[in-house]
This record gives C-alpha cells, sequence and structure tokens, in this order.
C-alpha cells in the first residue's frame, strides 16, 4: 500500500529545512572562526563579512608560532597595526605554553576523574551498604552550588594548602566539578548491566575488583569514553576558577591566556580567532578519535534475548 | 564432599521476610528442588547458599564449616542462573572457562577441562561463537559448562530451564538428571514448574512465603502432602478439593455421606482431597456417585473430563483416552476412600 505521495515530500522538506537550520545554529560560530583565521584583519571586519576567505592566508598562525621567539616587551608590544594584521597581544608567546598546561590539567582530570568515578560508581550501583543513596546525594549536592559562590572558598583552600599558581590547583578543582556527574553517569550504566552477571562473575571467583574489571568495565565503553571526553573538556573550557587559581604563565591554560588578547583599546580578532582554532584542536580530535567507541548494544546476548 | 545445613536462615528486606528461619539439611549428593510459587523465597534461598546475599540471621555450614560469612568465590559453588547470565563480550569459550584462570590453572589444564565439558554437552561446534549468536537452550548449555568445569562440589540452579520452550524443556531436564548422576555433586534447584520437580528431585522442599511447607521424597510430596497449599500446588490437573464436615464417622456434605476408613471425631469442618486419577470411571448407576459431563479435554495420552456430579458438586477426573465421553452425557464413578486425602479446614493440615 502506497501512501499518498505529498504528505511524504512535505514530511521530507520539514526535516531538512529544521536539520539544516539546527546544523547552521550549532556549526555557524565554529565555521565563522575557522573562516576568520584565515582571513586578514581588514577582511574581517568589512561590511558585509566575508563569509569565505577571499584570500586564504595562513599568517595570523605563523604569527602565533613566532611570538613564542619573540620576547615582547613594554617598548615593542604595540608593534604593527591592528588593521593590517601585523599586531601581536603582548601574552602571544604565552598561547604554546597555555596549550601545553591546558592538555597537562585535562589529560590528568580525565584519567583521575575515571578512576575515582568508576570505584565509587561501582560501589554505590553494585555494593549494598548503608547509606549509598545518601553518598549520591550528597556528591550531586555539591554542583548546585553555582561555581562563582565556591570561588572564594576554595582560593582560600588552594591557598593553604600552598598549590595557588600550579596545575594541581586545577587538577583538584576540576575534579570536584566532573566526579559528582560522572559517578551519577556511571551509575545509571552499571545499574543497567544484568544483575545476574555480577552474580555470575561472583561465583566464577571474582571479588569487587574483578567483576569491576572483568564484567562493569567492558560493558561499559561507551560510558567510560563519555566520562573520559566530559572530564577533558570541562577541564579545557574552564575558565572561572582557573582565573582566580592561576596568576601567572607557569600555570595559565587557554582560556585564560586567549582571553588576555582581548585588550581595552585594540583587539587582533584575527589573532584571537587563529588561538580560537588551536584552541579547538584537541577536543575535535578526541571526538574523532572516541565516537567511534560510543557505540551501544554491547550488553546484547547478555541474558534472555 | 559437600553436605549442606541450613539453620534458622533468615533473609528480610526492610519489613519484608524473603526466607522466614529456615531449617534444611541437604545430604552430600542429593538432589534438592526448592519448589514453590513465585516469590515465596526460593531464589533468595539459593542466593544465600551461594553467598550472593546477606545472610539476615541464622547460620549456614557446607560440611562441618560454617561459611555464613563467607563471600561467593571462597564457597566453591557453582551457579546456573535463569537468564543464563553468559559475559556478552566473551566466546563460549572464554565464557566456560571464566571460572578456570582465576583459580591460577595452567592453560593446557584450562584447555582441556573446556573440552571435556564442551564435548559432554555437545556444544564443542559453538566454541568460537559469542552468546548474541546463540539460542536460548545453546546459552543455558554454556552455562552449564561454565559450571560443570569447575568439578565444583555444590551446584546451584535458579530456574535454569524456565525461559525454554516445552520440548527443549524436557531434553534439558534429561541432560540435567544425567549431569547429576556423573557428577554426583549436591545439586540445588530452583524451579516453580512441579513436573520438574516431580522428575529431578531426590527430595523435594515444598515452600510458601518463605516457609518451608512439607520436605519429602516427591513420591511422598504427591501422596500424603502435609497441607493443603502443598496437596493444590502439586498435580495437574489439580486435586479436586471438596469441604464437608465429619458426622457419624463418615465425611458429609449435603446429602451426599462418605465412609472413611480412619475417621477423625464428630462436627469437624474438613476439606476432603481427591485426586482427578483416583477415581474409578463406570457406566451410569454402575458407581457410587453420578455425574454430568460438562467438559471434555483430550490431552491424547488420557482424558480429562469436568463433571457436576450430585449435590452440584463439580469435579476434575481424569480417564484413559479409551474413554470416550461427550457433553452431557451421564456417567458413573467410584472413589477408593484409601487414596483419599482429608485436611483439617482451619488449620489446613492433613488428618
Ligand atoms: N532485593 C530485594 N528487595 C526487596 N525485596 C526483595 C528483594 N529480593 C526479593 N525480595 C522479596 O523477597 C521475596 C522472595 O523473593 P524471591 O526469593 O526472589 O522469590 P522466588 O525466587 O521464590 O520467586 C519476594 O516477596 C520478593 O518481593
Ligand atoms: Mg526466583
Amino acid at each position: 500500500m502506497n501512501r499518498p505521495l505529498a504528505p511524504r515530500v512535505t514530511r521530507a522538506l520539514l526535516l531538512t529545512v529544521f536539520s539544516a537550520l539546527f546544523v547552521l545554529y550549532v556549526a555557524g560560530p565554529v565555521a565563522w572562526l575557522v573562516s576568520s583565521s584565515l582571513q586578514t584583519e581588514a577582511q574581517i571586519t568589512e561590511v558585509p563579512p566575508n563569509w569565505l576567505p577571499p584570500t586564504p592566508s595562513i599568517a595570523n598562525f605563523e604569527a602565533i608560532f613566532a611570538a613564542s621567539e619573540r620576547v615582547v616587551t613594554y617598548e615593542n608590544r604595540r608593534q604593527g597595526e591592528a588593521l593590517t594584521s601585523n599586531f601581536l597581544p603582548s601574552g602571544a608567546a604565552n598561547l604554546l605554553p597555555a596549550m601545553r598546561n591546558s592538555l597537562v590539567v585535562g589529560a590528568w582530570v580525565a584519567a583521575l576523574n575515571l578512576l575515582l568515578s568508576v570505584t565509587a560508581a561501582y560501589a554505590i550501583a553494585v555494593i549494598d551498604f548503608r547509606g549509598r543513596r545518601a553518598t549520591l546525594y550528597v556528591a550531586l549536592a555539591t554542583r548546585v552550588v553555582p561555581d562563582i559562590a565556591l570561588v572564594v572558598p576554595l582560593f582560600l583552600v588552594i591557598r593553604n594548602l600552598g598549590l595557588i599558581n600550579s596545575l594541581g590547583a586545577l587538577v583538584v578543582t576540576y575534579l570536584a566539578i566532573t566526579v559528582p556527574f560522572t559517578i551519577f553517569i556511571l551509575i545509571s550504566y552499571f545499574e543497567g548491566i544484568p544483575r545476574d552477571l555480577y552474580r555470575a562473575a561472583r561465583i566464577d571467583g571474582c571479588g569487587h575488583g574483578r567483576a569491576l574489571w572483568h564484567v562493569y568495565l567492558p560493558l561499559s565503553l561507551p560510558a567510560l569514553v563519555a566520562s573520559l571526553t566530559f572530564a577533558f573538556l570541562t577541564s579545557w573550557n574552564e575558565f572561572v576558577f582557573a582565573l582566580v587559581l592561576t596568576q601567572n604563565v607557569a600555570a595559565q591554560t587557554l582560556p585564560i591566556i586567549i582571553s588576555g588578547f582581548i585588550m581595552d583599546f585594540t583587539t587582533s580578532f584575527s589573532f584571537v580567532n587563529a588561538a580560537g582554532v588551536i584552541a579547538i584542536i584537541p577536543p575535535v580530535l578526541m571526538a574523532v578519535v572516541f565516537q567511534r567507541y560510543i557505540v551501544s548494544g554491547l550488553t546484547a546476548g547478555a541474558v534472555k534475548g | 564432599m559437600a553436605r549442606i545445613t541450613c539453620a534458622a536462615l533468615t533473609k528480610k528486606y526492610g519489613d519484608v521476610v524473603a526466607v522466614d528461619a529456615l531449617d534444611l539439611e541437604i545430604a552430600h549428593g542429593e538432589f534438592m528442588v526448592l519448589l514453590g510459587p513465585s516469590g515465596c523465597g526460593k531464589t533468595t534461598t539459593l542466593n544465600m547458599i551461594a553467598g550472593l546475599e546477606e545472610i539476615s540471621a541464622g547460620r549456614l555450614s557446607f560440611d562441618d564449616a560454617e561459611v555464613t560469612w563467607t563471600p561467593p568465590h571462597r564457597r566453591e559453588v557453582a551457579m546456573v542462573f535463569q537468564s543464563y547470565a553468559l559475559y556478552p563480550n566473551k566466546t563460549v569459550r572464554e565464557n566456560i572457562a571464566s571460572p578456570l584462570p582465576l583459580r591460577r590453572q595452567p592453560a593446557a589444564a584450562i584447555d582441556s577441562a573446556v573440552a571435556a565439558a564442551a564435548a559432554q554437552l555437545e556444544i564443542t561446534h559453538l566454541l568460537d561463537r559469542r552468546p548474541n549468536e546463540l539460542s536460548g537452550g545453546q546459552r543455558q548449555r554454556v552455562a552449564l559448562g561454565r559450571a560443570i568445569v569447575r568439578n565444583p562440589a555444590v551446584f546451584l540452579m535458579d530456574g535454569p530451564l524456565s525461559n525454554l520452550d516445552a520440548t527443549l524443556r524436557l531434553s534439558m531436564r534429561g541432560l540435567i538428571k544425567r549431569l547429576h548422576q556423573d557428577l554426583k555433586s549436591t545439586f540445588v534447584y530452583v524451579t516453580h514448574d512441579q513436573a520438574e520437580a516431580m522428575t529431578l528431585a531426590d527430595r523435594i522442599a515444598v515452600m510458601r512465603g518463605g516457609l518451608i511447607q512439607q520436605l519429602d521424597t516427591p513420591e511422598g510430596i504427591y501422596e500424603r502432602p502435609a497441607n493443603l497449599f502443598v496437596a493444590g500446588f502439586l498435580g495437574s490437573p489439580p486435586i479436586n478439593l471438596i469441604e464437608g464436615v465429619m458426622a457419624g464417622g463418615a465425611f458429609s456434605r449435603g446429602g451426599w455421606r462418605l465412609a472413611l476408613p480412619n475417621p477423625p471425631a464428630d462436627g469437624r469442618s474438613v476439606t476432603l482431597g481427591l485426586r482427578p486419577e483416583d477415581v474409578m470411571v463406570a457406566a451410569p448407576g454402575l458407581a457410587r456417585l453420578d455425574a454430568r459431563v460438562e467438559l471434555v479435554s483430550p490431552l491424547g495420552s488420557e482424558t480429562h473430563l469436568d463433571v457436576v456430579a450430585e449435590g452440584g458438586l463439580k469435579l476434575t477426573l481424569r480417564v484413559p483416552k479409551e474413554w470416550r465421553a461427550a457433553v452431557g452425557d451421564q456417567i458413573g464413578f467410584g472413589i477408593d476412600p484409601a487414596r483419599l486425602h482429608l485436611f483439617d479446614r482451619a488449620s489446613e493440615l492433613r488428618l
């Protein structure tokens, strides 16, 4: 039986239009970022804007790498003109070290977050102990408090620990943000794994450590990858705590350095945009590498199918 | 080497008493079946024996060693689950071998043990598949393989055949019985299927509401049910229960009287149990009771008749397949008083 043609065409058309609008909404800013990073300052500021670079150039990126070889001082910091894209912000040389800091912090946060959350989530989801629910609620409740309210107390704690201006300060702080959410996500995933698999593992000779390693982790790959990505991105993007807890370039991360490029009187959009493009490369790479692991259906066939 | 002793074994979930002070001794090499309706505490009992559920009160011993607080991986028990519980990310070979590497056995020993188990269960050709490429019956064979490869002293099975279709269930039942004869381990088997219980068990523990109602051999349970619940739970079609009172040494219901061999005191309210097969059907007028046929259910091997006897008494009778009856026919049947079951109506206990 064929359905009438007209409703089907309308449906397809509507779907296409709305998908296109959605993609434009999500990807538009990123596309503009990439496009403008390949334009000169003059081209970027033209009206109407150049959606595509009229004369694509990697001059902005060259400036970033050149900046790391040039010492910017008070005397020479105003060299070049913003309009001809030869202007370099004073902190330009800090961009690549900041990127390294961001990567180091992100890697530690992603790894430690997984380690802490997996064990905590296993305990709460699988082991029957008094206060298991309360543990989760308390952990989640800490995330109800707005970050900005925590800035000052956290600053005092970190300072008293002697961690101000260290990457460790950021790692510890970001873990406090990511661990409760990750536990929450992993608990619901673990609870979806048939309880009989846990029982079988215990009978087969697994203690809790082995049950976690042999049963829960292999079956939770998508959730683990999602947690890894979530923690890394949270760390990569975080601004408020980084601003307060790090005060010199030794420990400052990308968002702090890049935001520093936006100055009171002159801002080189082309340079900032090129820096922005560099900043999104690691997360994009991560998404590309991990997306093939984010597949469900791994538990198919575990129990009665 | 395993005698299992449950002494006042109790499991509470908050206010719910799932298993209530259960006393049970399972002999070495015995095939014990826990039988009862859903929710009666069979699985909970089994899980406590396995160590998968914490014991709220009471004591559990294997032979003379108390294991009440021993974690499952130190109890030397194997278990087969209704849901099969195969590791989906592992092949059949790895699934069957999974208890072994953890027990630090050499690789060659593992290979030969897996091969032997697979051969015994006729699943050698499936060894490299994954669980999702197997049928239900094959999965349950793999689960059995994972259990027997350890050569355990205690074998626990929680409704292992409940998810299989009828024919498969029958052949797997035979397989499990042979397994028990070969292995000579202690088996504890949970089911709500009376036919499974009757065919497999050395002894059956009939459970209800966390309590054991009767513990006996299959014949004992069927022929001498301890109470109304056990009488009603076993038998297909179920036993006919007729309520009445004792009068003049005979069972009396309405105008109908039936003399009993060892009658209880007069005036007592009793329930008479009559198994559908314990009747002699004859032409009308020739036997004790006359009845009219209401429903005929031929099963091929035998026929079930739903009849209404004198006084509006509704009964189900089981007659040989040769007996051709039609709805509306008048028949007669006789009862052997020696095969009747008599229960006190208040206490529901056997008299
Ligand atoms: N985890 C649990 N929490 C609360 N009640 C439970 C739990 N497991 C079982 N029960 C209760 O205990 C009783 C016995 O359950 P179970 O042993 O699974 O019965 P069966 O296996 O005989 O069907 C049931 O009333 C059930 O609702
Ligand atoms: Mg059960």
